[in-house]
């Protein structure tokens, strides 16, 4: 087993321990607190649907299906997980994105028997044509009530106005009719393809001894042989479907997301891209600019105003999204400002305030042991080290946040609006 | 943890609760008054306008360069129900000074910015200005009209507007669209000079050590208000119980029905009863284990969520679930029957052991959670008993499965509220 062990300035550090079948560990321990949480994750997401295995046939799976798994992985043939997590009293859940899938507990007691369960279930897959039917049930009722969901619904159809090919625009739980199509083999496929420890990693933070964990999860973690995984590029081409959709829901404020979709070269970003962009768009309208200030008083936002930097495997958009009774022309402001610091640049003073604030925000993100043991999930998805961006917010320039401008094209911008119904209630 | 109290004066006190397991320090100001229908949009403004600007920051693109200097300070403000009593919070987190890159006071700047920003108001001759308060009106009412958008909560909000049509309770938490409309700059400087006249006041300071001066610049600016109606903080009345349960649907463009349920019980506000209180609505609708998932979601596949919460100020309790509408008159008698279950003693010794060790575990886990810390304190504080987490934890693993039997034979159905799809009208 190869370790690392990493050190920050501000008092933390952590563990990386890289077993011989390539699952990734990470580990930081927090003395002082009570509890500890903990992740066990693939690089398996809603988007990998075509893929082939150890050089064989290239196989397309239904949409959804990686969410469903992560439902399914919960039972065994001698009961859930859950069931044995009540006994120890543990938090316990998981989650699916567009490119991973974690498995999660937090515990303040018992972390030991609590990390076995996690080990133990997500290693031990057990379908059946009844307990996949039942589920079929269950998830038709959740794909359900995010059709009902405003805010869900804005964004998908921004996704599928924007890309073409990629399946960062289909919903992660799939649709009431691909989920149909799921059966018990499928999932063994996709388990046997995606679970393999070489494709997944352990996240930890809190009250653990490393050393221990670490002993336990290499006597727990079965040796599956190495899997060679090749996941289809999507070939999505430089342009986009349509700039502008729309859809009529029960709301009585319209709601939007405006997105540029952002030409890529390769299938990550670097952190430092990550960082520059995330600074650009505080310097855009964050809180403390004339663009937010604007909006606000001519009262086109409100507090639920956000952006953010959407980016992934073969992805990668800058969205803006909120409430407003006129989309189109906080679309247009949006606009007016990027085309404005393209050509004169920002106030320095802004870029060194929002600089301090992304730096005092990366430190507050050390309280949180669900928030580290989630970066470094991050970290094992695009091979980052968790202090990287404390040291990148220390030396970004002006000038390296100013080339970002390069991310907005207006001939990939998209504009979702959700407007009301005319009888809502 | 809880370090000492400190009286401020009239029905108002300081908590210094120490601990070193954070990076920031967190503040905030907690205002307890009485719910009334004429005032209660104006006070539950004052948290969010009193956020915006102030003498010293007569302009929030100011005050939001400000924060961003102090490395992301961040202002929370919010105003929720206690029983009969509107909570309106006003608080500060920032990271400690040892974390600065330029060795500014971020504490101490933190805590003034703070305490002038609750005092000192931006407004002339007793009247805030209109730009601000027609921004801040429309904002609260673009927030009340958006909550339609999130279905769940709405129908949550609807129930109790029903449950308590004749209570002060059933006033919405940051009262109706039409009572924000009536606001003026006029009213809205009266109910500040009420609420810090008038408010029972509790002061948190959540740090590794007491900034210097906190309490003492809080007791000199109450020195200077009349604060000899104070009021200090009761029992709030309690849910009367129907004698046949009211029925209220309501019909929208969804795909997924929504069925809420209220139900009136006698809790008494004594630890050894609140415990077994919460112990049973566990049992009944918490975590995995409980009597509501197993059966309505796993077994029956009725709803992809059906959970129980319950609100002891005020003595009730809510079962809420998304269901198809074809399966809402099914879910009901099966929720109806799992309480009946409860009131028998035929829940099982696996759910009341899971139940106990997992609220156990999560009170014990508070501490490591700034937030979760300010909240609890801040409810303990207007209450007659002031205990920490880890003491009711304790209470919790005393409770017998008789205490559980008694708090369920209380529960009475009241209320049911169904959201229903337009095309099964």
């Amino acid at each position: 087993m190869e370790k690392c062990v990493f050190e920050s300035e501000i008092g933390e550090s952590y563990t990386l321990a890289t077993l011989p079948n390539g699952l990734k560990v990470y580990i930081c321990e927090k003395p002082q607190y009570t509890s500890a949480y903990a992740v066990f994750g693939t690089k398996y997401g809603s988007i990998d649907t075509r893929f082939s295995k150890n050089g064989g046939k290239l196989i397309s799976v239904p949409e959804g299906i990686a969410h469903f798994l992560e439902h399914k992985l919960f039972e065994s043939e001698y009961g859930d997980a859950f069931s044995k997590y009540a006994k120890t009293g543990a938090m316990a859940n998981a989650f699916t994105t567009f490119d991973r899938t974690c498995y999660l507990f937090s515990c303040s007691d018992n972390f030991d028997e609590n990390l076995d369960i996690l080990l133990d279930f997500v290693q031990s897959p057990y379908f059946t044509k009844e307990t996949v039917e039942k589920e079929q049930g269950i998830i038709a009722q959740e794909i359900k009530m995010y059709d009902d969901s405003p805010s869900f619904r804005v964004l998908f159809n921004m996704l599928s106005s924007m890309y073409i090919n990629h399946s960062v625009k289909i919903d992660i739980a799939g649709t009431v009719e691909s989920i149909a199509q799921i059966d018990s083999n499928l999932l063994y496929e996709c388990y046997e393809t995606f679970y393999n420890p070489s494709n997944m990693f352990i996240c930890i933070a809190g009250n653990v001894d490393t050393r221990q964990v670490l002993k336990r999860i290499e006597e727990s973690i079965k040796d599956r042989g190495t899997v060679a995984i090749n996941r289809e590029s999507f070939n999505e081409p430089e342009y986009i479907k349509q700039n502008y959709v729309e859809q009529k829901l029960p709301v009585l404020t319209p709601l939007f997301c405006f997105g540029y979709k952002q030409k890529i070269s390769s299938p990550y970003r670097r952190l430092k891209s990550k960082v520059c962009v995330e600074l650009l768009l505080e310097i855009i309208c964050g809180e403390a600019t004339p663009l937010y200030r604007r909006l606000m008083d001519e009262g086109l936002i409100n507090d639920d105003f956000d952006f953010e930097y959407f980016t992934g495997r073969d992805y990668a958009a800058v969205i803006f999204s909120g409430e407003s009774s006129n989309p189109k022309r906080v679309a247009e402001e949006i606009k007016k400002e990027i085309a404005h610091i393209r050509e004169h640049g920002f106030d320095k003073k802004l870029f060194s305030a929002v600089k301090c604030a992304s730096y005092g925000d990366a430190v507050r993100s050390f309280n949180s042991t669900e928030a580290i043991a989630l970066s470094f999930t991050e970290c094992a998805v695009c091979d980052y080290d968790l202090f990287d961006k404390l040291k990148l917010l220390k030396t970004v320039s002006y000038d390296d946040v100013l080339k970002r401008t390069d991310v907005f094209d207006d001939s990939l911008s998209v504009l979702s609006v959700i407007s009301p119904l005319e009888d809502t209630v | 943890m809880l370090e000492n109290s400190v009286p401020l004066g009239n029905s108002a006190n300081g908590y210094f609760i120490k601990t070193d397991r954070f990076k920031t320090t967190y503040i905030s100001y907690n205002f307890y008054l009485p719910i009334e229908k004429e005032k209660a949009a104006g006070f539950a403004l004052l948290p969010f306008i009193l956020t915006t600007c102030s003498k010293e920051y007569p302009d929030f693109s100011k005050l939001n360069f400000k924060l961003n200097k102090l490395y992301s300070a961040s202002l929370s403000a919010s105003a929720e129900k206690v029983g009969d009593y509107q909570l309106l919070k006003i608080g500060i987190s920032v990271i400690d000074d040892k974390y600065a890159l330029d060795g500014e006071e971020l504490i101490l700047k933190s805590a003034k910015l703070l305490n002038s920003l609750v005092f000192e108001p931006l407004a002339e001759n007793g009247a805030f200005y209109t730009t601000d308060v027609e921004r801040e009106k429309r904002k609260a009412i673009e927030h009340i009209r958006g909550e339609i958008a999130e279905k769940r909560l709405y129908a949550r909000r609807r129930l109790i507007e029903e449950m308590f049509k004749d209570d002060v309770y059933g006033i919405p938490k940051c009262g109706t669209e039409e009572q924000v409309a009536k606001i003026t700059p006029e009213s809205l400087f009266s109910a500040w000079q009420e609420m810090i006249s008038r408010a029972a006041l509790s002061v948190n300071v959540i740090s590794s050590s007491l900034p210097q001066n906190v309490f003492d610049d809080v007791k000199s600016r109450l020195s200077l208000i009349d604060r000899s109606n104070a009021i200090t903080v009761k029992t709030s009345s309690p849910t009367r119980p129907l004698y046949a349960a009211k029925r209220v649907k309501e019909y929208m463009d969804i795909t997924q029905g929504k069925l809420v349920m209220g139900f009136s019980a006698d809790i008494d506000e004594n630890e050894k009863a609140s415990a077994a209180f919460t112990v049973m609505c566990d049992i009944f609708g918490g975590g995995p284990y409980s009597r509501l998932f197993t059966n309505v979601r796993e077994k029956q596949s009725l709803c992809y969520y059906c959970s129980s919460s319950v609100e002891k100020r005020k003595g009730y309790l809510i079962v809420d679930s998304g269901v198809e509408a074809k399966n809402a008159k099914k879910a009901e008698s099966e929720i109806l029957r799992q309480l009946e279950i409860m009131k028998n003693g035929n829940f099982t010794d696996f759910e009341f052991e899971s139940s106990k060790i997992s609220i156990i575990n999560a009170l014990n886990g508070y501490g490591d959670h700034q937030e979760a810390i300010d909240a609890w304190y801040t409810v303990k504080s207007s209450s007659k008993n002031m205990i920490s987490p880890e003491d009711y934890a304790i209470q919790i693993s005393k409770v017998d499965r008789q205490s559980v039997i008694n708090a369920a034979k209380t529960v009475k159905l009241h209320t049911v509220f169904n959201l229903c799809p337009k095309e099964v009208k």
